[in-house]
């Protein structure tokens, strides 16, 4: 008897399905192919130019110079929120009083729009109001208040990362938390019986258990720095000390207007993740079993 | 070593908020002191009064896209989770052609910084007018967020044990009303996670809404707060008590449901 077509599974997948295709896919693909075009709102026609774009955006010096910012703000960052994660996760690897208080704390600064993160940070950097001068100079560190956003490139870059760091690191957290909580503790106990102190325990149970945690959380780290916008955005405005490739990408596109430049250097945006991501994990991703 | 870790994390996250909170408790006089007051020498809601009261312009803009932002927000966490719940009951329970492609095929989109797609779904959402609408931002909001709540149910249900469901059918049940009577009330904490994590990540939006609404008819609480830094006239406690306000309604669902949050964001990460 031949079975009758089961429609059923098609009707509940099918909107998911009209979704991606229509407002992922197909966009996707139109960014990889008009990258080779030549895409002006403003002074049309559209048509084929190669690789003009790409020429383009690397013969302009701001766009240069922004591949560099991303590139400080991607080395800061996955560094920086990769060991803050597993120094916060070991913190909250065992249980103990107030546990889930500290956890719901910790969370906060990822569930937080990161614009609005980037105002409440200004609080802290800024050169006349700010925090950070005022603690500094009441200890006598510095004799007068400083400027620490738009003068010089690393310590701009190295201060807007650290609001962006403060965002990502809750998640990289969890991630190696989780991770850390598949270790049996019988591990550990019997490290401790052989005598070995809890530091080398850290470097030779923990750490490399954890493998798979911080595969994950670093390559989340990495796909939030090389996308970096809203933070610089609104630390260091468009200035060429801090501004990221995204940042760049929407000058481009939707200041002026051409869409081709956009795409393409979306598109190198796009494939830098994929790259990366792919070698991080290859380099620090290890399949563990217990 | 622990209670050391433990007031590290508490102080890394709570003291620049504090910060926030202390300086929009303050005059504009009273935050150029320096050195700078730690507590409000005479704590003032009037910044509060200024953001929020009166029929001036900053006002105005300011209560405009909080209404702007729970709409966008509220109708993209609706979609999105419906949509994701029939997605990954199907692809939990069912078996069907073109099952893992498409399953696959959500999760590739991923991999793909959102940012990849924000030119062409602009291009796109002009050629059909919708640019400047709630409806184009749901809808390009929903598209960015259900690859991620369809994974997060799909593992969640495939977790759930098939005894109770197949009893159900056993008894006749349609799979529809499975769905609808054991499935969704056992599937419940992985709802709700999905559901607050897809409000949050809408409340967080900038560059999207920043590109896709033009005025206050649809720009959210973030753009229009991010606009405000970029006037100097607004002085910064005013803009502080802007970034709290902001802020409250986050802060509040995270510090009260992190269980949730917790969870759904664990959940198919790691294994």
């Amino acid at each position: 008897m031949k079975r009758r077509f089961d429609f059923l599974p098609y009707a509940l997948v099918s909107p998911l399905a009209a979704f991606i295709v229509a407002l992922a896919l197909v966009p996707a693909g139109v960014t990889i192919i008009q990258s080779f075009y030549r895409v002006q709102e403003l002074n049309p026609p559209t048509r084929f130019n190669g690789l003009d774009n790409f020429r383009e955006l690397f013969s302009d010096t701001a766009v240069r110079s922004s591949m560099v910012n991303t590139g400080l703000y991607v080395l800061f960052g996955v560094t920086l929120s990769t060991v803050l994660g597993i120094i916060m996760a070991v913190t909250l690897q065992r249980h103990f009083r107030g546990r889930s208080i500290v956890i719901a704390v910790l969370i906060l600064p990822w569930a937080l729009p990161g614009v609005v993160e980037g105002i409440v940070w200004t609080g802290i950097w800024d050169s006349n109001t700010g925090l950070l001068n005022s603690v500094l100079s009441s200890l006598h560190l510095i004799d007068h208040y400083q400027v620490y956003l738009g003068q010089n490139r690393l310590l701009t870059i190295f201060a807007i990362e650290l609001v962006h760091v403060w965002q990502i690191t809750p998640l990289s957290t969890l991630l190696v938390l989780a991770a850390l909580q598949n270790i049996p503790g019988e591990l550990y106990e019997s490290a401790n019986l052989d005598g070995c102190s809890p530091w080398a325990a850290l470097w030779r149970i923990t750490l490399p258990l954890a493998r798979p945690g911080i595969a994950i959380a670093m390559v989340q780290a990495l796909i939030a720095t090389l996308n970096v916008f809203d933070q610089p955005y609104v630390l260091n405005g468009a200035a060429p000390t801090g501004a990221s490739v995204t940042m760049q990408t929407y000058f481009i596109s939707f200041q002026n207007l051409d869409f081709g430049a956009g795409y393409a250097l979306s598109l190198l945006i796009t494939v830098a993740t994929l790259v990366l991501s792919l070698g991080v994990v290859k380099l620090v991703y290890r399949s563990v079993e217990f | 070593m622990r209670r050391l870790g433990v007031a590290f994390i508490l102080l890394w996250s709570l003291l620049p908020l504090y910060w926030a909170l202390n300086t929009s408790l303050q005059t504009d006089a009273q935050v150029g002191a320096k050195p700078a007051h730690y507590v409000p020498p005479s704590p003032t809601l009037r910044n509060y009064h200024t953001l929020l009261g009166g029929a001036d312009e900053i006002p105005d803009a300011i209560r405009r896209s909080t209404v702007n932002i729970f709409v966008e927000c509220g109708a993209a966490t609706i979609v999105t989770v419906v949509l994701a719940t029939l997605a990954a009951y199907a692809f939990a329970r069912m078996r069907f052609r073109g099952r893992s492609v498409l399953f696959y095929a959500v999760l590739a989109t991923m991999a793909f910084p959102a940012y990849t797609t924000l030119i062409p779904l602009y291009r796109i959402l002009s050629t059909f007018g919708l640019v400047n609408t709630y409806t184009g931002i749901v809808l390009v909001y929903v598209s960015g967020f259900l690859p991620l709540a369809t994974w997060i149910l799909h593992a969640y249900m495939s977790s759930l044990p098939r005894a109770i469901e197949e009893a159900a059918e056993v008894d006749g049940a349609s799979r529809m009303r499975v769905l609808w009577h054991v499935v969704l009330p056992l599937a419940r904490p992985g709802i709700i996670s999905t559901a607050i994590i897809t409000f949050l990540f809408a409340w967080a939006q900038f560059l999207f809404p920043l590109v896709l609404s033009s005025d206050l008819s649809t720009q959210p609480l973030t753009v229009v707060i991010a606009a405000l830094q970029g006037r100097h006239v607004v002085p910064f406690s005013l803009l502080s008590a802007a970034g709290v306000f902001a802020l409250a309604v986050p802060a509040v669902i995270a510090m009260t449901l992190n269980r949730y949050i917790v969870s759904g964001l664990l959940s198919g990460s790691v294994k």
